[in-house]
């Protein structure tokens, strides 16, 4: 390595280490040793310093202690006569210059000049970094990229962080050359920064680049499960990140002394620099898995460069389209007077439609448009839309047929210029006046369907063809043959059982004020709160893994009748808190599950009638067992197990699995005359599956009893079959 | 990520003429897309901006939960509402609106808030600036649909009654589980100056943004049923919130 480049970056040191003790003595003459010091909601105090030396810093006089440690590693100035400094002097000034880095940043915040301003975004919270970092460590995103200074031009800048977005790399911004930061060159474009399009500013100062590293330090710390203790867990933490985190450094225009200091700084996380301008290299190898300073690199190249040199695994490729493609783009809003089609929604008649063919009938990659071209509709028309997706392959099933559907949405939304809402004949797409600009077509619609389809689901789909009809009278004749499948889909997912599936879905969303319940939901048995379907939590839990529905394999059943998993019962143990170690999901009277208390109705044991009663929230009188709704509700909410009562979703009344460990519907004795009213298809429907279909008369509401007593008498009147059968308890 | 302005005030304050003021003024200065979210349920922010509104929020929600046994089975409820809430939305050039309606009724709203706080953020992301008129109780904010406010503008009356309620109001924004920037007061309908107020003020523990000139032409226009673009550019109270946001939205940190 050379001369050149070691002095520059331990001149940088110097300066930054100067800035922080000049600041930091500032602060301490103005609010004394003891003055409170901290970033935003963070457990990780200073977390480049706590990584890496262990110091729990909350006031100025932890600062000091940093800043003598920083201090104690920063090397004198390489003098005349030394020629060639060592990499470990270098990288030593580069872990000062962060630590003096971090400090400036928190007095920021300290004194009341906070960082996060407009749309900078200064420290990373931790609930922001355990739910993006965990992309970053487990794959999903393949790196991030800390670019620092400007491009050259405002374009220039806007297409670099697109060829980012588009592979799905995130990208911390700060510093600034000739006195600009490529976050402003975006913010003057109007691109759209922030998390979720994983653009993030981090602040124009060069101290703010300190931000990506205290972020990579956490990601080590929170998923790598290492605690800061000595310079062995230092050491843990920055190979963790050498070999997780796929992170560099594009450094854009000129590069100074401070930014080589930073540069320095990385290069101790195993994070290479690549620099557009001609510096100085630091080629193979040793820290970095290859190289560790890389310049001159074009403009053009950089991003592939980079992704080369870090040795970055991209999975998504970009479909052959003429606009951007990438997760950042999904939640896209397409503003009216931005929107040059309309497609479906309120406007023209539209469907999309995804059905399952012969592998001879279909034939790949073949995208045909029936009707004019997006180019043919004049702007601001409405089009008529049919999208008709064939899909084929050996392992192809019709079950199947419903899941790649609902993909379309995610698949679309990606499409920079594409807003995709719906599913179905419920559909409504915006292209934007940009998109059609850029050359977008309808063909592209099919070419984003068919590559994602290959790509995403190889396992099961051989092959595709996209077929759009844009024509009113095809779409007319065409939705006839959708409807009628869509209704058979629905009937086979309203007919699915618990048997069918190896997986429940829980759900904990109700856990901040029932702290031990957890939802079990299953096809025969919807969450409680009535809201929940075994689809709806799938759906939530494929959106977003870390939220709170997740999947829970059955395991080894162990009871069939009151429905006992040994997968279902390990999971509920270590989500209630160990309160719970049981569940019979179909059982009343063993192991119960419990309510957070958003129960839709209450199913509660009578003993006088050895059978159930259901009374639905929003019925304020007695009930037969006594005890009103709102006294109920106290009774069994609160994530408990009570024997004799469950809080359920009304849906659930009708299922085959309604305490079907304890007699099922013919146990019902009493519900309330709005269930009755309401819901009385559905029961009658029930009623006759069974064999009863005289059953619903003979159970009670509160028009004809209130007491346990009057019950009794009615249903001995009425030979209620409940009465006949074994003791429930 | 665009930034969030809330108003919110006691009622007759005259915190949704402020709210479509705020609106206005900032369309005039070409600060990009605008979202107006209604969110008190007792006023009508839309007809003061000269827009029409079919759906609420809160309506959609209900009815999804009413005829969730009638919804296809094979559409999950977040596509349903998503698509459904996405239509709700009024488009004027820069301007979009949408209305929350009332707060929710009995029953459980913890799955379809749970929708409703990542659908809600991700289109407020699409705009520059999103600014809600919210009711005294802010109950909509309270349901944490809503993450983050950026600037909080209590709106008060020309009283002293009316400034100890704002104060009130704001302490109350305080507790709230949600990311407060900065917080101001606007005191609107004032006639002149009077030292007894301006101590009062002082106390509120806010940051006073402006006094807005009490306004003939505002009560004529209401009576009239016109909307707030109708006022004159040089109406005194156009001007004053010009002076307010140069203040406080266009130069304010954090």
């Amino acid at each position: 390595m050379s001369k050149i480049i070691a002095t520059k970056a331990i001149r940088g040191a110097h300066k930054i280490v100067e800035r922080a003790e000049k600041e930091l003595a500032k602060a301490k003459e103005a609010k004394g040793k003891d003055f409170a010091v901290s970033f935003p909601d963070t457990n990780y105090y200073l977390p480049l310093a706590y990584a890496m030396l262990g110091i729990k810093a909350a006031r100025i006089g932890d600062l000091i202690e940093i800043m003598d440690y920083a201090k104690s590693l920063l090397p004198p100035l390489p003098s005349e006569n030394l020629w060639l400094p060592y990499l470990g002097p270098t990288l030593d000034a580069g872990m000062a210059t962060l630590f003096a880095e971090e400090v400036i940043e928190v007095l920021k915040y300290a004194l009341d000049s906070s960082p996060t301003h407009d749309y900078w975004v200064g420290f990373t919270t931790d609930a922001i970094l355990r739910e993006q970092g965990i992309k970053l460590v487990d794959g999903r995103m393949p790196g991030f990229a800390a670019i620092v200074g400007a491009a050259p031009t405002n374009q220039e800048a806007v297409r670099i962080v697109r060829e980012l977005q588009e592979r799905s790399i995130l990208v911390f911004l700060s510093a600034a050359s000739n006195g600009k930061c490529i976050a402003e060159q975006l913010a003057e474009e109007n691109v759209q920064m922030g998390w979720e399009t994983f653009l993030v500013p981090h602040g124009r100062d060069i101290t703010a680049t300190v931000y990506a590293l205290n972020f990579a330090s956490r990601a080590a710390m929170t998923f790598g499960g290492i605690a800061p203790k000595s310079l062995k867990e230092a050491r843990d933490i920055l190979v963790y990140n050498k070999n997780r985190v796929h992170a560099f450094v594009l450094a854009l225009g000129e590069v100074d002394d401070e930014k080589h200091a930073n540069a320095a700084g990385a290069i101790n996380f195993g994070f290479p620099a690549l620099a557009d301008t001609d510096i100085d290299q630091i080629l193979p190898a040793g820290i970095c898995k290859y190289e560790h300073v890389v310049s001159p690199v074009s403009l053009e190249k950089i991003v592939e460069k980079a992704i080369e040199v870090r040795g970055l695994k991209i999975n998504v490729e970009k479909p052959d389209i003429p606009v951007s493609y990438g997760s950042a783009f999904e939640g896209e809003r397409i503003r009216r007077e931005q929107t040059t089609l309309e497609i479906g929604g309120k406007f023209s008649k539209a469907f999309e439609f995804l059905r399952m063919k012969n592998l001879e009938e279909v034939q790949n990659g073949r995208i045909e448009i029936v009707g004019p071209e997006l180019a043919e509709f004049a702007d601001g028309q409405a089009a008529p839309f049919a999208m008709v997706i064939d899909v084929a392959g050996r392992k192809m099933q019709k079950d199947f047929e419903s899941v790649l559907e609902r993909r379309i949405h995610t698949f679309l939304s990606e499409a920079l210029g594409i807003m995709h809402t719906g599913q179905r004949n419920m559909v409504w797409t915006r292209v934007s006046k940009d998109a059609r600009k850029s050359g977008l077509k309808f063909r592209h619609f099919g070419v984003i369907l068919y590559s994602r389809y290959l790509h995403d689901f190889p396992s099961i789909v051989d092959k595709v063809q996209v077929t759009i009809y844009t024509k009113e009278e095809d779409v007319l004749r065409l939705i006839p043959e959708a409807l009628k499948a869509f209704s058979e889909r629905d009937t086979r997912i309203a007919d699915m059982t618990d048997e069918s599936v190896d997986v429940f879905y829980s759900c904990k969303l109700c856990q901040s004020y029932a702290p031990n319940h957890v939802c079990i939901i299953s096809p025969e048995r919807l969450g409680l709160c009535g809201a929940y379907s075994w689809l709806d939590g799938k759906a939530a839990s494929e959106i977003n893994p870390l939220g709170g529905n997740e999947p829970v394999l059955k395991g080894p059943c162990i009871d069939t009748e009151k429905g006992e998993w040994q997968g279902i019962n390990d999971y509920l143990y270590n989500k209630s808190n160990k309160a719970f170690s049981r569940i019979g999901m179909y059982s009343i009277i063993d192991a119960p599950s419990t309510s957070c208390g958003c129960f839709e109705c209450i199913v509660g044991f009578i003993p006088e009638a050895n059978g159930v009663m259901i009374v639905n929230r929003g019925f304020s009188e007695m009930t037969p067992c006594g005890m009103k709704f709102s006294t109920l509700a106290g009774m069994v909410g609160g994530g408990q197990q009570v024997p004799g009562f469950i809080g359920v979703g009304r849906l659930y009344i009708t299922s085959p699995k309604f305490i079907s460990a304890d007699g099922g519907f013919k146990r019902i004795v009493w519900m309330t005359k709005e269930l009755k009213d309401t819901f009385g298809e559905q029961l009658k429907k029930r009623a006759q599956e069974i064999g009863e279909p005289d059953f619903i008369g003979t159970i009670a509401d509160e028009t004809q009893v209130t007491t346990a007593e009057e019950l009794v008498a009615f249903l001995q009147k009425v030979s209620h079959p409940a009465l006949s059968m074994p003791a429930l308890m | 990520m665009g930034k969030i302005i809330a108003i919110t005030g006691k009622g007759g304050t005259g915190k949704t003429t402020v709210s479509a003021l705020i609106i206005r003024t900032l369309l005039e200065n070409k600060s990009g897309a605008i979202l107006a979210v209604d969110a008190d349920p007792n006023s009508n922010l839309a007809e003061v901006l000269a827009l029409k509104v079919e759906d609420t929020i809160s309506s959609i929600c209900e009815e999804m939960l009413r005829e969730k046994d009638r919804l296809p089975a094979g559409m999950t409820k977040d596509r349903y509402l998503e698509y459904r809430i996405q239509e709700s939305m009024v488009e004027k050039n820069s301007l979009s609106l949408f209305a929350m309606g009332r707060p929710e009724g009995p029953g459980c709203y913890c799955y379809v808030n749970n929708l409703l706080k990542g659908m809600i953020k991700d289109i407020t992301d699409n705009y520059d600036f999103t600014v809600i008129d919210n009711e005294a109780g802010m109950e909509h904010l309270s349901r944490k649909t809503m993450r983050k406010i950026d600037i909080l503008f209590v709106v008060s009356d020309f009283s002293i009654v009316g400034i100890r309620t704002a104060s009130r109001i704001y302490k109350l924004a305080c507790a709230m589980e949600i990311k407060l920037g900065k917080s101001f007061l606007i005191v609107n309908k004032s006639k002149d100056n009077h030292p007894a107020l301006e101590k009062e003020v002082q106390d509120a523990g806010l940051a006073l943004a402006g006094i807005l000139p009490f306004d003939t032409g505002v009560e004529k226009f209401s009576l009239e049923g016109k909307s707030i673009f109708d006022l004159p550019k040089e109406s005194g109270i156009v001007k004053s919130m010009n002076v307010i946001l140069d203040k406080t939205v266009y130069n304010v940190r954090g």
